[in-house]
């Protein structure tokens, strides 16, 4: 258990630390290549922190004495512990078919298992950044009375970590573009080298204002590869992949709810199904600054 | 006591065993000590307000007072490290995170010393006034003179760190909103520090248990009448 914990942990670090979608470790083994059910483990387990941190907001809390005993407690936690993986991974499965659907329109060469293993591999970085706010996410749970805040909270930290992920998404999409467009002979004329000079892409601007990384360090999982940039229709395929991505994500968590629980309610595994994730976010808005 | 002096001004000076990169085990530990150290004198005077308005139980609030003000600037630095962590590693500066680490203590252990400093401020505000809301402000305003010359600090133990790569400034960025965001709803979990005249001295008030942002929000849709 612990070694396997371990290689989890292991292909997490290689992607956070950008070593296994630098451009010379893409070009050498001629695209992404990560152990899928690996890092599928590791977001699952992940997540299941995160969940165990956002059910928590119920365990310290007055009930009303209708609803005494601990047991609806406990089973918020767990529920959330289930829920939040679940989450994750039925919005991939949501999304997959229509992201490569639109990818094989506009000519993109990433096959399906590419396209699989890029996604789980930006799950993992959205997974962990997730989990890395448990932390702050479990002191507001224990230390807050208000449902409405703990509400906004999650979904303030569910947008930082799905930025995080995102962000790797696009910047490894670029990374993998280039590769291509350097093994097809026609494309790569017309494509600037990968290792062309920095300066000549950002003359009038500092290395840092334009999101690169100097040649004076390493390059991190969220830079931008220099010298290059995304063909048109798949950056626009990609950016609305990923809005679709957002607007899922959240309807899902909706139908999925209740995450954080709130204390005067009954456990229950699912609310009865109305409204929709952004009316909620409004109300839980309009709650915390004017009250019940 | 001469020790602590000595390594605050080290602190203070960014003294080379306060920056060396080999060996940051022992520096983080005299680091960690002396923000502790500081952070709990400064505590103490907080709480000191009773005694020097003539209350009873003065003794116990200077006692939990000076353990509060430590808890509040480790808890808030412990509970964002995660987050600081991961970020560090995702934006690709993992390697500078023991440099990090080290520069943000530092930069705790000299929010401290500079609380400490101020303690004789403080001490002379309470016996010129009795009022409590004035106390309150007055530590606020400490607090905050303080959190500047912590976050000069912090900058200068940050400056090698981001000729190297520009990044960490960003990253500072990121620390900032984190250590906020925690700091501000702990310090209203741990309240009260100086201790209310009207009120029994206790560790936490009965409704310790609610959220400083919330508060707020309400204070300032309350004021613009909506």
């Amino acid at each position: 258990m612990h070694d396997l914990l371990r290689r989890w942990f292991a292909d997490v670090d290689r992607l956070l630390r950008g070593d296994a979608t630098r451009t010379e470790l893409l070009a050498e083994r001629g695209g992404l290549e990560v152990e899928v059910r690996r890092l599928l483990g590791a977001v699952a387990a992940l997540c299941v922190c995160y969940g165990a941190c956002m059910g928590s907001f119920s365990l310290l809390k007055d009930v009303p004495p209708n609803l005494a005993g601990t047991s609806g407690r406990v089973m918020q936690v767990i529920a959330s512990m289930i829920k939040t993986p679940l989450l994750f991974l039925l919005t991939l499965v949501v999304t997959l078919p229509s992201l490569y659907v639109m990818n094989a329109l506009v000519g993109s060469r990433l096959r399906l298992a590419g396209l699989f293993d890029l996604l789980v591999a930006s799950l993992a970085v959205n997974a962990t950044v997730l989990a890395s706010l448990g932390p702050i996410v479990l002191f507001f749970s224990l230390s807050t009375n208000s449902h409405p805040f703990m509400v906004l909270l999650n979904v303030a930290m569910f947008a930082v970590a799905g930025v995080m992920g995102l962000n790797f998404l696009l910047q490894t999409l670029h990374r993998l573009t280039n590769l291509q467009q350097l093994k097809s002979p026609h494309l790569a004329a017309e494509a600037k080298p990968v290792d062309a000079p920095l300066e000549s892409l950002a003359a009038d601007q500092p290395a840092e204002d334009a999101g690169q990384p100097s040649d004076q360090r390493a390059a991190g999982a969220l830079d931008m590869p220099p010298g290059q940039a995304l063909a048109h229709q798949t950056r626009l395929v990609f950016r609305c992949w990923i809005v679709l991505f957002a607007l899922v994500g959240a309807q899902m968590g909706w139908v999925m709810r209740p995450f954080v629980g709130s204390p005067d309610l009954p456990f229950s595994w699912f609310r009865e199904r109305n409204s929709n994730f952004f009316t909620a976010v409004l109300v839980a808005l309009g709650k915390l600054l004017f009250g019940d | 006591m001469a020790t602590l002096l000595t390594a605050a001004d080290d602190i203070l000076r960014r003294a080379p065993w306060t920056t060396r990169s080999a060996r940051s085990g022992p520096a983080i530990v005299r680091l960690a000590a002396c923000l502790a150290a500081f952070a709990l004198w400064y505590g103490g005077v907080m709480g000191a307000f009773r005694g020097l308005t003539g209350q009873d139980q003065w003794l116990r609030q200077v006692a939990y007072s000076a353990v509060k003000v430590p808890l509040l600037l480790s808890g808030a630095f412990v509970i964002g490290l995660p987050s600081f962590f991961v970020l560090s590693t995702l934006v690709g500066v993992r390697r500078d995170f023991a440099e990090s680490l080290r520069a943000l203590i530092a930069a705790q252990a000299g929010l401290a010393i500079a609380l400490a400093a101020l303690s004789p401020l403080t001490l002379l505000w309470y016996a010129s006034s009795t009022q409590y809301d004035l106390a309150l402000v007055f530590n606020g305003v400490m607090f905050a003179a303080a959190s500047m010359a912590a976050q000069y600090l912090l900058r200068q133990y940050y400056r090698p760190l981001i000729a190297r790569d520009p990044r960490h400034r960003k990253l500072l960025i990121a620390w900032a909103a984190i250590y906020i965001l925690v700091a501000v709803q702990l310090a209203w979990l741990l309240r009260p520090f100086i201790g209310s005249p009207h009120a029994d001295v206790q560790f936490l008030r009965p409704e310790a248990w609610d959220n400083a942002y919330v508060k707020v929000a309400k204070i300032v849709w309350q004021a613009l009448g909506l």
